[in-house]
């Protein structure tokens, strides 16, 4: 398929096992990955995971990755100014009552709960006892007053448990940013100069409704985010991507196009599969290498019971049984024409 | 409806017959052989592809754009 571009000397051969090169390229230099493990302390506000750890969440395709980050890059009317970027960061960061009250005094005998707010971190999310007072009235239908600069709420019940039920609530309530987005810093991209948003979150579907977000460039370590947004080449390319910067962080490099074909394979089927028991190995066609990699009496049991045929195509299955394997010259046939053989005359 | 349109996104086009009979002959497969697509997939939605038609796919690497090509199925 590359040929228009490449020269035909650089394509690889026809039976060249290009599967089991790119595993073992990626093999290799993953196995000094676990002893060689660095991380850049204090610079990193959010430390994702990286290395090994990181790129066995990537070939497995985990729903979630354990550390999501999102780069949130900002459309050029705002992203050269840091005043503008900060602003717009507020309106991202991911603010809950309990983030920003002192202390919740509960008084069961008149079934009032108090909130003191925290004045410093008040000022740094620019918000007022106000504003979030009527967020309680609106979003959790309670009576919510500002009194000396606290909140006080009437729950109109002496019930202990519904007071207690209430107060937990307010503490969980979202007062401003979206929810899930996790807590954001600001960058500047050294080559542009142009500020950045990096967040410990993964709602990119929310953070891509925000005015002034671009939502052409900005993305998410999430891979599954992409698929849903963006479909599966977006997917795949936010694959590669992410293998790439992994192996590049630890110093290891390794030819792009095994990692090319590595995602290519995970997203041959419309969908995102894992290399593993429940992808790419678990559902090959034929019974033996599926037998021989994991499971062997489920996938022996099954086929019996059911007549699954293995047409002995693949490379696995015919080293189980001793035949040559169909790589290299092994994946040529010889074939006679059915008018050549009557030319043959038998020896007399 | 949100926007398909992404910098990891490379361009989709829909495939005429013809030219999926040309691409047929050229790399010598069936249809089943190629690489899927989702009916469902928000790219695919974008162009209103159904079942059975292929997508082409300009990607790029680096400086170079070699074409890419999905079969769209039903899910």
């Amino acid at each position: 398929m590359v040929k228009t571009q490449h020269n035909a000397s650089h394509m690889v051969e026809y039976g060249e096992p290009v599967g089991i090169i790119a595993a073992q390229s990626v093999g290799e230099p993953g196995t000094q990955m676990i002893l060689r493990s660095f991380h850049l302390a204090g610079i990193e506000s959010t430390i994702s995971t990286s290395g090994l750890p990181r790129i066995i969440e990537l070939v497995d395709a985990k729903k979630k990755p354990s550390t999501p980050v999102t780069y949130i890059y900002l459309e050029s009317r705002i992203n050269k100014s840091f005043e503008k970027s900060e602003e717009l960061l507020k309106k991202i960061n991911e603010v809950r009552m309990s983030g920003i009250a002192k202390r919740v005094l509960e008084n069961f005998s008149k079934g009032m709960i108090k909130v003191v707010l925290d004045r410093q971190e008040l000022e740094v999310e620019g918000l007022t006892a106000k504003q979030i007072a009527s967020k309680i009235n609106k979003e959790l239908d309670l009576d919510a007053d500002v009194k000396e600069g606290n909140i006080i709420i009437s729950t109109h019940t002496k019930n202990l448990k519904e007071i207690r039920a209430a107060s937990i609530k307010i503490m969980k309530m979202l007062v401003s940013g979206i929810d899930g987005a996790g807590r954001g810093t600001i960058r500047r991209d050294e080559k542009t100069g142009e500020f950045y948003l990096v967040s410990g979150g993964s709602n990119i579907d929310g953070i891509m409704g925000i005015d002034g977000v671009d939502k052409k460039r900005t993305t998410t370590n999430d891979i599954f985010a992409i698929y849903r947004l963006f479909g599966i080449e977006g997917a795949r390319n936010a694959l590669v991507f992410e293998l790439k910067k992994t192996l590049k962080e630890q110093k290891i490099s390794v030819d792009e196009r095994h990692l090319d074909l590595i995602a290519d394979a995970m997203t041959s089927m419309g969908t995102i599969k894992g290399v593993g028991r429940h992808g790419l190995s678990g559902e090959k066609k034929s019974v033996f290498a599926r037998a021989a990699y994991e499971e062997t009496m489920k996938h022996l049991i099954h086929a019996a019971a059911f007549g699954e045929i293995d047409s002995m195509r693949g490379v696995t299955e015919n080293i189980l049984v001793g035949k040559q394997m169909p790589i290299g010259t092994g994946s040529v046939k010889l074939a006679i024409k059915k008018e050549d053989l009557a030319k043959i005359k038998p020896k007399q | 409806m949100p926007s398909t349109d992404h910098i990891l996104v490379p361009e989709h086009e829909l495939m005429s017959d013809k030219e999926i009979k040309e691409l047929l002959k050229d790399l010598d497969i069936v249809p089943e052989n190629l690489p899927k697509i989702l009916e469902s997939d928000p790219q695919a939605v974008k162009l209103g592809a159904k079942p059975g038609n292929i997508i082409k796919i300009e990607r790029r690497d680096g400086k170079i754009s070699y074409p890419y090509y999905r079969i769209v199925i039903e899910g």
